[in-house]
């Protein structure tokens, strides 16, 4: 019989308001950082708030001035979270076949910043530079960090709105145990622009102060933006030349909610239905979970519906394991949040320590479960779930273990 | 060889049809949906023509009502994924988490989001409308039709430059071989929209007055039922097609450039046959992904030369309803009706029953696709 295949996660990658790499971004984590503060990348005085969770300074120093032209901010800070990643996991991609090597993102604003830029001239009645839109898809990036590394695999991203990067690793995991790819390189890298920054506040579910996941006082979320990618790599060929391995990724749940189109259901019955189909697909029962990395957008209907979906798809287990949600620290970064989470998570692992959900206060009665209030604390972890729940009723929810 | 589904059920709302056999019939009989633009349509653009869903009414399939709700892609994509699962006979509510949906697409909330932006960018950040926010994601219209038909599967929207559908069969295959889903529908949706055509004439991509090579934009909706060959044959569906095989090939190139490499898009080819475990000769009929970008359809002719002895005939579906990323779509529709036709290309010769499908996209993006009839036997 032929071998099963898996996949291990061999490298990270991080680009945050808190951190600028990997190593960086989880000592902020557990220090309880917070990357939340007045928002300079536009100007942000006609919103109704104006706070997110910035990027201050991208580590792309080893960009040329020609690339920095070409590429996004998303590109920028993408290709900066691809070279830590594949520098950590010691791959030498000059040394593998490039055919099978891929590249699988969940997409987001991309260079929206720019085309925001051309439309706005184009309102006014003049003509933007046409470079201007060359980045407006969210694929772009994708195409990027694979003419960067030369790769000839496997090409895709997905836009399931917040479970975009989330599902993208979902996808990275099939090509790989089906056996279309060796190595993808996974994740996402998502920027704020005045779509997303105008869209959420016009729904009113922007907290003008840093937002408060879980929190009874809780008033909406903060947006933020980062890079977050992952080096995903086939068991047997991390083993074969000596890869460190930080996690193995178990599988994921995609599920509908079917139910409305920015609203949870409530019941929590949809987004257990993601945590039940995560548990199937990862072969793995609720009682295993020692860790969940909550969506934990800290909007009124979000947390109390995450809430009573983890009871619903966990059980008993839910009041016995730790949930945070690091949106505290670096907002819902939106199309990245699944991978950044997802780093964070593979970190828990590692390091078996939980990073905590800051500003937390006042217990609510709809969220009664241990969010880790404040505090990092150690913690056994074997195996964490990390929940993504998006416009449209996409619910992704993906599992990993310890090596 | 593991399965990787059958079609049960085909849809579309497309420039050439508002269902499946009428785009096909019409296909088949050689019309197109490409015309000149409106003076509105143009607003001082390079690009001469374009192809539309005319007249399009979302009525009787979604109410006025409801249709309010919804932007265009929404509604082409809601009407033509009914449609499919209809064609298909499969009892969405008996098991609502048996299925789900994957969606290609490159231009799903472009209304709202230029919408929304026009507003906030014209006026102010207050006034741009909450309404029409939720539709700027791309995932809309996918996950309208999940909300509308109540599909409680995966649902994930896939885009990546024309082969966005194909993609979204890649996906919708390997769902199913992991037991996520016993089926999906697979399709591709865009809307056509005018600061995007902008966009894309600004860059240089659309056919012109003063430029040859290019594209003419499409839109539309295009919907297959991708099934389980058991549960397809568990529950006595007549499966019109069976996909045999899918690559990927890709080119490491900037986002926005085409990249005419012959030997990445044989190499997609040749992975395809592989795949599907036939030779170049066993297949009978191809749908080229040839779409007007001069350098990009030489290219695709030089490396089907290097397979193929002789060419298999040919069915042109982006010179029908315009090129899109859901273009491979109606590319897979096309290719699934003319499979089950007793009439059609096949004919009743005794030839190979096999179907290629090629999508080659900008930024080095490579999908191939074979579909084959299945033996009477056994459907």
């Amino acid at each position: 019989m032929q071998r099963e295949r898996g996949v291990a996660v061999t490298g990270l990658g991080a680009v945050t308001a808190i951190g600028r790499s990997a190593p960086e971004f989880w000592r902020a984590l557990t220090a309880g950082a917070c990357g939340i503060r007045p928002l300079s990348l536009f100007d942000a005085s006609g919103y109704r708030t104006q706070t997110a969770a910035e990027v201050s300074e991208i580590p792309d120093g080893f960009l040329t001035a020609a690339e920095r032209r070409r590429m996004s901010r998303a590109d920028r800070m993408g290709v900066a979270a691809a070279a830590e990643a594949i520098a950590a996991s010691g791959l030498d991609l000059s040394r593998e076949d490039p055919t099978r090597v891929g590249v699988i993102l969940g997409g987001g604003t991309s260079g929206l910043l720019d085309s925001e830029a051309f439309y706005e001239l184009h309102l006014r009645g003049r003509k933007g530079r046409p470079s201007r839109v060359l980045n407006h898809l969210p694929d772009a990036i994708t195409d990027r960090v694979a003419q960067r590394w030369g790769l000839q695999g496997i090409k895709s991203t997905i836009t399931t709105a917040c479970s975009s990067s989330a599902n993208a690793m979902g996808y990275a995991f099939d090509a790989i145990v089906s056996g279309l790819a060796d190595v993808v390189l996974t994740g996402g890298s998502d920027v704020l622009a005045r779509l997303t920054y105008g869209g959420f506040n016009s729904l009113r579910s922007v907290d003008p102060e840093p937002c408060r996941p879980f929190d009874r006082e809780r008033r909406g979320l903060s947006i933020g933006e980062a890079a977050g990618f992952l080096v995903f790599e086939e068991i047997e060929h991390a083993r074969r030349r000596g890869a460190p391995v930080d996690a193995r990724f178990l599988g994921y749940g995609v599920t509908s909610d079917a139910f409305h189109m920015t609203a949870p259901d409530p019941s929590g019955a949809a987004g257990g239905r993601a945590i039940r189909a995560a548990l199937a697909s990862a072969r793995i029962n609720a009682e295993d979970v020692d860790y969940v990395n909550a969506h934990g957008t800290a909007t009124l209907q979000n947390d109390s519906a995450e809430t009573a979906a983890l009871k619903d798809g966990l059980g008993a287990r839910a009041r016995e394991i730790p949930v945070s949600s690091i949106k505290s620290m670096i907002g819902h970064c939106l199309c990245a949040s699944g991978a950044i989470e997802a780093v964070a998570t593979v970190q828990t692992l590692r390091e078996q320590a939980v990073p905590p959900t800051i500003h937390y206060e006042h217990p609510d009665p709809a969220c009664d479960l241990d969010y880790v209030p404040n505090e990092a604390r150690d913690a056994a972890v074997r195996i964490a779930l990390s929940n993504s729940f998006a416009f449209g009723g996409n619910s992704t929810v993906v599992v990993f273990a310890r090596p | 060889m593991p399965s990787r589904g059958v079609v049960t059920g085909t849809g579309a709302v497309c420039p050439l049809g508002r269902s499946s056999e009428e785009f096909y019939r019409r296909l088949l009989a050689g019309e197109t949906a490409i015309r000149p633009m409106t003076a509105e349509e143009r607003a001082g653009l390079q690009a001469t023509h374009v192809a539309r869903c005319d007249g399009f009414c979302p009525q009787p399939e979604i109410s006025p009502m409801k249709a309010r709700r919804f932007d265009r892609g929404s509604q082409y994509a809601i009407i033509a994924c009914a449609q499919a699962i209809a064609e298909a006979g499969y009892d969405v509510a008996k098991d609502p988490g048996s299925i789900g949906i994957a969606i290609g697409t490159g231009s799903a909330g472009a209304g709202a989001l230029t919408e929304f932006l026009r507003v906030l960018l014209s006026e102010s950040p207050e006034a741009a409308p909450p309404f029409h926010f939720p539709n700027t994601v791309a995932n809309a219209p996918a996950s309208q039709v999940s909300i509308e038909l109540n599909l409680h599967g995966p649902n994930v929207t896939v885009t990546q430059k024309d082969p966005s559908a194909l993609n979204a069969l890649l996906f919708a295959s390997l769902a199913l071989g992991s037991r996520k889903a016993r089926a999906m529908i697979v399709g591709g949706v865009d809307e056509w929209n005018a600061v995007y055509a902008l966009g894309f004439d600004r860059v240089s991509a659309l056919r012109g007055e003063k430029r040859a090579s290019g594209i003419v934009q499409g839109e539309g909706a295009f919907a297959l039922l991708l099934e389980e060959d058991a549960a397809a044959l568990a529950r006595r569906a007549r499966p019109l097609a069976r996909l045999a095989g899918i690559a990927v090939a890709g080119v490491p190139t900037e986002p926005y450039r085409f990249a005419p490499d012959a030997s990445a898009m044989a190499r997609a080819v040749q992975g395809a046959l592989e795949d599907a475990g036939c030779l170049p000769s066993q297949v009978g009929l191809w749908f080229p992904s040839r779409d007007g970008v001069q350098e990009m359809d030489a290219a695709e002719l030089a490396a089907m030369r290097r397979l193929f002895r002789t060419l298999p005939p040919e069915i042109l579906v982006k010179s029908a309803v315009g090129e899109m990323a859901a273009a491979g779509g109606g590319q897979l529709v096309a290719a699934c009706r003319a499979l089950a036709d007793p009439a059609g290309p096949f004919g009743q010769s005794a030839g190979p029953r096999r179907a290629l499908v090629n999508s080659f996209g900008a930024g080095g993006n490579f999908l191939c696709a074979i579909l084959e009839a299945i033996p009477e036997e056994t459907s």
